[in-house]
């Protein structure tokens, strides 16, 4: 499990723009925010405490081919099951790798553009912690679509109308400051749904 | 001395039947060519061998141990498949890295590049390569593990005569270190390797 993870990290280093990308989409989505709704304090206070979500869910949902798909066009993912027996092992390896890669370089530029949008200290820290739980949970849900539709080609859309009602959840409670054990208990949930569907998905393609 | 024992295999893909009843022997140092029209069913046998389609009907057995139950065969055999395994926005010199990180075997790159004189492609991102280069570097996974068989399959694919006959010299020298070798083609090896099975 450690030569993969080490192995998707390295890839995420070599093509570096991985990070660069992650963090300039979701700071130009809340940067565009001002310029439509204005300077007002309040008004952008309440805002961001939603378009982070939207920003977060783009981020995540935009890059998910990235998860399984891209080995299996160029059939590294034919040398991962040679050299990991364990489905789960893969899987886990990936979704750790997934949220490294393109939700961690978002909590860094967090606590810049709260400072930018007025946020208090003591609401940055709730909404870091339900962006951490919610951010967890929905890698673990495009993992599983992303396993379930390995092999079709340009079908982003069906992806996404797949994956948009399933992270609903996460919005819902992701706007509310207090409902981080609610995105953990999502979290947990979506995990183990997650683990069975994907290594489900992952074996229709073995087999 | 390693015996690769296929007694009866029979293999559905969905409702078609693919594999038939095939039996075969292979002992250390030998080769096998499969041949057969597209879609006959050799890269599904190679996967089957591979242990990637585990639903069949018959015993594939490596010295005399069934594959399926045995743990240790996936470090025993190398599949090299039709697509290259290479990252195209890397350059060739990453992905060999990428490989070494994931087989977790170091490796000399300018000696395994120097097999196929590709040495000075090291630099040069895979997008700008010929398919034939990019097969002569997907051949070079042969080098990161001691496996005991190969599986290629149509290795000599987009690879020009001269290229050809070193993987030709390479599998010969696998052989006659007890290595066994499987591999599927569409063109004639008959000279080569004598060794041949139709499906």
């Amino acid at each position: 499990m450690f030569a993969l993870l080490k192995r998707d990290l390295y890839l995420a280093l070599f093509s570096s723009s991985s990070f660069f990308y992650t963090s300039s989409f979701f700071v130009l989505v809340l940067i565009i925010l001002p310029f439509l709704f204005g300077t007002n304090d309040v008004q952008l206070q309440v805002l961001f405490k939603g378009i982070i979500w939207i920003g977060l869910s783009l981020s995540i949902l935009l890059t998910m081919d990235r998860i399984f798909n891209a080995d299996y066009e160029d059939g590294n993912l034919d040398i991962i099951f040679q050299q990991n027996p364990s489905l789960e092992t893969i899987i886990i390896s990936k979704y750790i790798t997934h949220w490294i890669v393109y939700c961690l370089p978002l909590f860094i530029v967090l606590p810049i553009l709260s400072f930018l949008f007025y946020v208090s200290l003591d609401n940055f820290f709730l909404i870091f912690l339900n962006l951490f739980f919610g951010s967890l949970g929905m890698v673990f849900i495009v993992t599983f679509v992303s396993a379930l539709t390995l092999g079709a080609k340009r079908t982003i859309f069906l992806k996404a109308i797949i994956v948009i009602p399933l992270f609903v959840p996460f919005l819902i409670f992701g706007t509310n400051l207090e409902s981080w054990p609610i995105l953990l208990a999502l979290s947990m949930m979506s995990f183990v749904l997650s683990m069975y569907v994907s290594a489900y998905g992952l074996r229709l393609y073995v087999e | 001395m390693n015996e690769l024992k296929i007694e009866d295999l029979t293999c559905y893909r969905g409702e078609n039947l693919v594999l038939k009843d095939l039996n075969t022997k292979l002992k250390s140092g030998e080769t096998l060519v499969i041949r057969g029209s597209n879609g006959s069913g050799k890269t599904t046998f190679l996967r089957v061998l591979s242990n990637f389609i585990k639903s069949y009907k018959g015993k594939i057995l490596f010295n005399d141990q069934n594959v399926l139950e045995d743990s240790y065969y996936r470090y025993s055999f190398n599949f090299i498949g039709q697509k290259n395994s290479l990252k195209d926005n890397l350059s060739v010199k990453n992905n060999l890295r990428l490989w070494e990180i994931i087989y977790q075997k170091k490796i000399s790159y300018s000696k395994i590049l120097e097999e196929f004189n590709i040495t000075h492609l090291i630099e040069r991102d895979v997008t700008s390569l010929s398919d034939g280069q990019k097969k002569c570097i997907s051949l070079l996974r042969l080098n990161f593990t001691e496996s005991k068989i190969w599986y290629l399959d149509e290795p000599f694919v987009y690879l020009d005569e001269e290229n050809s006959q070193k993987l030709i010299q390479k599998i010969k020298n696998f052989n006659n270190n007890n290595g066994i070798v499987i591999i599927t083609s569409n063109i004639n090896l008959q000279n080569t390797f004598t060794n041949e099975i139709k499906i």
